[in-house]
């Protein structure tokens, strides 16, 4: 119990500075967001009334209470870019971008786990060189060039997988996930590379300690010490790695989504940041931030659940 | 299978149950095949004891694991040899070219085997039940309420305390001995003809580890049950042993019968070994530490002279206390003490040695850390030759911490990897600028000597020597600044038994020559007879028992003084003092709530100089 | 030196140093403009025995282009992991050490930038400073230091608790002496090793922003512009992609299996 409201309290803090650090980056700008909203060729006058209505002559810690006040009410301002409220665009985008963020970790786990633990069991022979190098290759590419490559191969090459897009599931979920799966797997294929580095060098960690000689001492099989002895005690680093990697995700998705013009999170903060809407960054960059925190604080909790020496203390 | 046991009814006494003949282990390295083990040929009667006695790098623990072909999952192979074990069908089947399936039928049932760290052999994200039931389940295919029935019985028969609750708890919630307990249920599970333990007590403190020998010795006998031992200690050896095999660099230098081995030692290697181990009770009578006998030594090497001079006070600690804050709830903050030291109090002379003994966790690395202020103390005095030790300020303390230094236990951790040696013992002499250029070279050079290094060894770094020659180096260093004082924490205690030896002289040496005085923290009451001229128990923060060495260990009176020397095994076959298990007490926790005042130590005075605790 | 002779290690090695070569010698030997004349009568030409690796949009050789790239790409990667270095060495070393609420402030900072993820802090921090190869590598280095300052300070705190740092202060080391005596040259060797993963991380994060606009602008060349100038004509001439991402691969996979290897080499259990 008290752990939960030391993790809440800390949460609290760490959204505070989040908010501070993001506001710090997007107001260090040269450049004039009055000027982005009426042109270059605007009239001073018109500019200069701008600018104060908007606040921008405020010291920056009005400007910044206003922004924090507007996020806690509920109003996160409009978008230069779009012209609309954020906040609703900000629903739009998670969802699209949740869509293909879960299906490329399932992916990636699916897969990797499985083969981090044959690697790892077979190490040091043919087994664990080919399964370690194709990974060692896979973290050796960005992720939009395997974007450009998966394009190329299914949607141009093959025509089987729509190459841009995005509709919400709600509406048609198979052609959601037609279009959600190219996507998904630019993210997942980089991920699942390096789970499956992370999973293979854990299970051989474990693989090398004492109760595994002791499992074997005791008469069971080979299979029954891996897969039930060592597995269980891999799982969570290797599900703690993998929550720490959402974090990642959430910085490829900018680039895959614009790859792929999968109109998500990352595509909104790419608009943002080429347009210099300035509204728009603070907020995509905030929730992003954010949301990459409470992934981490799930995985805490979720680590608390498996590993019965924390949960126990 | 199910239900049958395995114990063994001798009809045929003189065949043995396992024979081992010229066994060949050799591993794969990066640089070729090693040989782990050459030649090692042996047999263990049913029912009976043997002892692999060897330093590290012996081979013993290769052999034990050639047994059960454990070895070949850490890379060994056996390249020749047989060895054959007669199994519970009669069937007589060599090891050695068995199939995995058979290897199976075998580990966990008819050998069962235990290990060195109870501390990493269970696994930590299952339950005690669940690892001692899936033994039972493949062996003898019980079901679950079967299984977990056998593993209540079999925790009550090594003598755990509350073994339901055990049962559904989790091994890090055990402690040390309670953990090596469950270990010897978990090889027990299946009723084993063979228990091959390596090095189980190694790791355990004194008393844990003379009621896990004493489970041991009882669980064989009730059980007629041959025992393999691993161990590297002589002491223990001449407790538990029938027939002893000694093995040196991966060949067995001797074997035979208990009695023989320890009387009559035909090989240098094993009288060098039995010479290198101090005695319990050796010193009885004497009135000053006396050096070990190392064989092969040109002369008879300096000894520091008795207590029975008049001597100078160097060092008085009085009512020192310290305690160590416990964090926790939602900001970190203090929620209770550890109370590592609790008004300590003793005194050391000019060159003599006083040695704080105990177990672990009574404290004696915090009060000798405490002494130096590597960490602070929050009560008491500490006066060192006029200087108050606790007061002074930043820039005084550097000045007195030239009068004391400090030899760590772990050699390898205790050097910079990336520093030359040279540099490592100039170091204090360069922070208090005693001496510069050439002079700073003659007196390293001079230091190199006084601890018997080589001068070659001037320019080399640490990876490249040996754990006694680095614990050489860390004597040099503490010598440097030319200290009164030296704090030896557990500074023999890493190190084989022959290196041990060495060194322990090496320091009785240097007593002798530069009249220098030692804490010498230990909690081997072997070692700590040998050197001492006052001994201090410590229990639980305080001290329990200060008195000259004779006066302790002739005559203890503290009950914790007397279990403690009771519980050492002592290295003469003739005198087995293996106790009843039983006895078994839960060790009290040091932690206390925050304002707990503990009530101040108070002595009586039973002899001139001899204190012993009061007992509330 | 002898775990550097597996197979992972000399190709690694080898793959690192052609890369390396390539990059510091492609300069002086091809004149600038053989990778920057427009050549439209040679345009989208793919692989053939004039132009070995086929030609660009422009008809620019698409060989020369991306050996003059490297250069680009290395250097900006090279002096991003450099400033995060520079950056997060002292900040770790500090936390490590000195311990105590200093330690708990700064790593609470530290741990909040990691909430950011890096390409998106360094995409942000580039649009606001205004693209170009200084402020790519200044965005780079900054998004890179936290999770450096993580892991100096992780080695800083391991060291600091050793016996032969206790050993040095009772001999009465100053606490400046300790770190350049005892500190620094025991966490060497994981900085080291998390600069070579680094420098790889910074070649792909360079290759990101430059596709995206955000990072190394015409007329300078470096691989991510490549790739983004490839996006419109993936259908005709796939290869204008292909040979820079290639590129990219094979030097970061390079760095990578260098980087493994080194790891294993300066492991101190392995010792």
């Amino acid at each position: 119990m008290t752990y939960l409201l030391n993790r809440l309290f800390s949460i609290v803090l760490t959204l505070f500075l989040i908010s501070i650090i993001t506001f710090v980056v997007t107001n260090i700008l040269p450049g004039d967001v009055a000027t982005m909203i009426m042109g270059t060729q605007s009239n001073p006058e018109a500019l200069a009334g701008l600018r104060e209505s908007l606040g921008l002559n405020d010291p920056w810690i009005v400007q910044y209470g206003h922004w924090i006040g507007g996020i806690l009410t509920g109003d996160w301002g409009h978008s230069l870019v779009f012209k609309e409220p954020i906040g609703l665009l900000l629903v739009q985008k998670i969802k699209a971008s949740s869509l293909i963020v879960v299906m490329s970790m399932t992916i990636a786990l699916v897969c990797a786990v499985p083969l981090g633990v044959w690697a790892a069991v077979h190490r040091d022979r043919w087994q664990d060189t080919v399964s370690s190098g194709t990974a060692l290759l896979g973290v050796s590419l960005p992720d939009f060039f395997w974007g450009i490559m998966l394009i190329l191969l299914f949607a141009r090459g093959l025509g089987w997988l729509p190459s841009s897009g995005f509709t919400d599931p709600a509406v048609d979920f198979g052609a959601a996930i037609a279009h959600a799966f190219l996507p998904s797997l630019a993210l997942g294929l980089g991920l699942m590379a390096h789970l499956t580095r992370m999973t293979r060098s854990t299970m051989a960690g474990i693989l090398g300690q004492e109760f595994i000689r002791v499992g074997r001492a005791k008469g069971l099989s080979e299979r029954s010490v891996v897969w039930r002895y060592a597995l269980a005690n891999a799982i969570g680093p290797v599900l703690t790695v993998a929550g720490l990697q959402v974090g990642y995700l959430f910085g490829s998705i900018i680039v895959v989504e614009t790859l792929f013009n999968y109109t998500g999170m990352g595509w909104l903060t790419y608009q943002g940041l080429l347009n210099r809407d300035v509204p728009l960054i603070q907020s995509t960059v905030f929730v992003i931030a954010a949301v990459v925190m409470f992934a981490n604080f799930v995985v805490d909790l979720l680590y608390l659940l498996i590993d019965p020496r924390i949960r126990l203390g | 299978m199910a239900g049958q046991s395995n114990r063994y009814v001798a009809d045929r006494d003189d065949e043995p149950l396992v024979a081992i003949d010229g066994l060949r282990v050799a591993f794969d390295t990066d640089e070729g095949p090693v040989v782990g083990v050459e030649n090692i040929g042996f047999s263990i009667m049913p029912g009976e004891t043997v002892c692999v006695v060897g330093e590290s790098g012996s081979g013993k623990s290769v052999t034990s694991l050639s047994i059960m072909r454990l070895v070949e999952f850490g890379g060994g192979r056996i390249t020749s040899g047989s060895i054959r074990f007669v199994r519970q069908s009669g069937e007589v089947l060599d090891v050695t070219r068995a199939d995995s399936k058979k290897m199976r039928e075998i580990r966990g049932n008819e050998i069962g085997m235990i290990f060195q760290e109870p501390m990493t052999s269970l696994n930590p994200v299952f339950t005690i039940e669940r690892q001692l039931c899936d033994g039972l389940k493949v062996h003898k295919g019980l079901s679950q309420e079967a299984a977990r029935a056998r593993a209540l019985e079999l925790l009550k028969e090594v003598h755990i305390p509350e073994p339901e609750r055990r049962l559904k708890q989790y091994p890090h919630e055990l402690s040390g001995g309670m953990r090596q307990r469950v270990m010897i249920a978990m090889a027990m599970a299946c009723e084993p003809r063979l228990l091959i333990a390596d090095e189980p007590t190694t790791a355990l403190d004194v008393t844990i580890q003379a009621e896990i020998l004493a489970l041991i010795d009882r669980l064989k006998r009730e059980n007629g049950m041959a025992v393999l031992f691993i161990t590297h200690d002589m002491a223990v050896v001449a407790q538990m042993a029938d027939q002893v095999v000694v093995m040196y660099r991966g060949n067995i230098v001797e074997k035979g019968a208990v009695e023989e081995i320890f009387d009559n030692p035909r090989e240098d290697y094993t009288r060098a070994l039995l010479a290198a181990v101090p005695k319990l009770g050796a010193m009885r009578g004497k009135s000053a530490p006396e050096p070990m006998p190392i064989l092969g030594a040109e002369e008879a090497p300096a000894a520091p002279t008795g207590a029975a001079e008049k001597r100078q006070l160097l060092l008085e600690v009085k009512h020192l206390t310290t305690r160590f804050p416990v964090r926790g709830g939602v900001f970190r903050w203090t929620v209770a003490n550890v109370h590592a030291v609790e008004d300590v109090s003793f005194t050391v002379n000019v060159g003599e040695t006083l040695s704080l003994v105990g177990e672990s966790g009574c404290g004696k690395s915090s009060c000798g850390r405490s002494i130096l202020r590597l960490v602070e103390a929050q009560a008491g005095d500490v006066m060192l030759d006029g200087w108050d030790v606790r007061r002074l300020g930043q820039t005084e303390l550097r000045r007195a911490r030239r009068e004391m230094q400090m030899v760590f236990q772990d050699p390898f951790a205790s050097l910079n990897p990336f520093r030359r040696l040279r540099d490592q013992v100039a170091e204090p002499l360069m922070n208090f600028a005693i001496a510069t250029g050439s002079e700073l070279d003659d007196r390293v050079a001079d230091l190199f000597d006084r601890v018997e290094l080589p001068r070659t060894f001037l320019r080399r770094f640490p990876h490249e020597l040996s754990g006694g020659q680095r614990q050489r180096v860390a004597i040099a260093r503490a010598l440097a600044s030319g200290p009164k004082l030296i704090v030896a924490d557990e500074a023999v205690s890493a190190l084989d038994v022959s290196v041990r030896a060495q060194i322990l002289n090496l320091l009785m040496k240097l007593q002798a020559e530069l009249g220098l005085s030692f804490l010498f923290i230990s909690h081997d009451m072997a070692v700590v007879e040998r050197i001492s001229h006052q001994i201090a128990v410590m229990y639980l923060g305080r001290i329990v028992e200060l008195g000259s060495r004779a006066a302790v260990f002739e005559d203890p009176r503290h009950p914790y003084t007397k279990s403690l020397l009771s519980a050492v095994p002592i290295a003469d076959p003739r005198q087995r003092n293996i106790r009843d298990d039983q006895t078994f007490k839960p060790v009290p926790s040091p932690v206390f709530p925050i304002g707990y005042q503990p009530d101040p130590s108070l002595y009586d005075e039973v002899s001139p100089g001899h204190h012993v605790l009061r007992e509330a | 030196m002898k775990k550097f002779r597996t197979s992972k290690g000399l190709i690694g090695i080898a793959l690192v140093g052609a890369v390396l070569l390539i990059a510091i010698l492609a300069p002086l030997f091809i004149g600038a403009d053989l990778a920057t004349k427009m050549n439209m009568a040679a345009r989208l030409r793919p692989p053939s025995a004039d132009f070995l690796l086929g030609t660009d949009q422009l008809g620019r050789s698409l060989l020369y282009r991306v050996m003059l790239g490297a250069r680009t790409s290395l250097t900006i990667a090279g002096a991003a992991v450099i400033t995060s270095i520079v950056l997060g060495l002292p900040l770790g070393i500090i936390s490590g050490y000195f311990g105590g609420h200093l330690d708990n402030v700064l790593m609470r900072l530290v741990d909040t930038l990691l909430s950011f993820p890096a390409l998106l802090l360094a995409l942000a921090i580039s649009a606001m400073l205004g693209p170009n190869f200084q402020n790519t590598i200044i965005a780079i280095g900054i998004a890179f230091t936290p999770f450096l300052a993580r892991i100096v300070r992780g080695e800083a705190l391991r060291v600091a608790q050793m016996p032969y740092v206790e050993a040095a202060r009772s001999s009465g080391t100053n606490d400046f002496h300790m770190i350049l005596r005892h500190i620094l040259p025991n966490i060497l060797p994981a900085v080291i090793v998390q600069g070579t993963i680094s420098l790889a991380f910074a070649i792909l994060a360079e290759a990101g922003l430059s596709f995206l606009g955000l990072g190394t602008q015409p007329p300078q060349s470096s691989w991510g512009l490549m790739i983004q100038a490839s996006r419109d004509y993936l259908d005709v001439a796939p290869w204008t992609a292909l040979v820079p991402g290639a590129a990219v691969a094979l030097t970061v996979l390079g760095l990578n299996m260098f980087g493994d290897v080194l790891r294993d080499a300066l492991d101190p259990r392995t010792k």
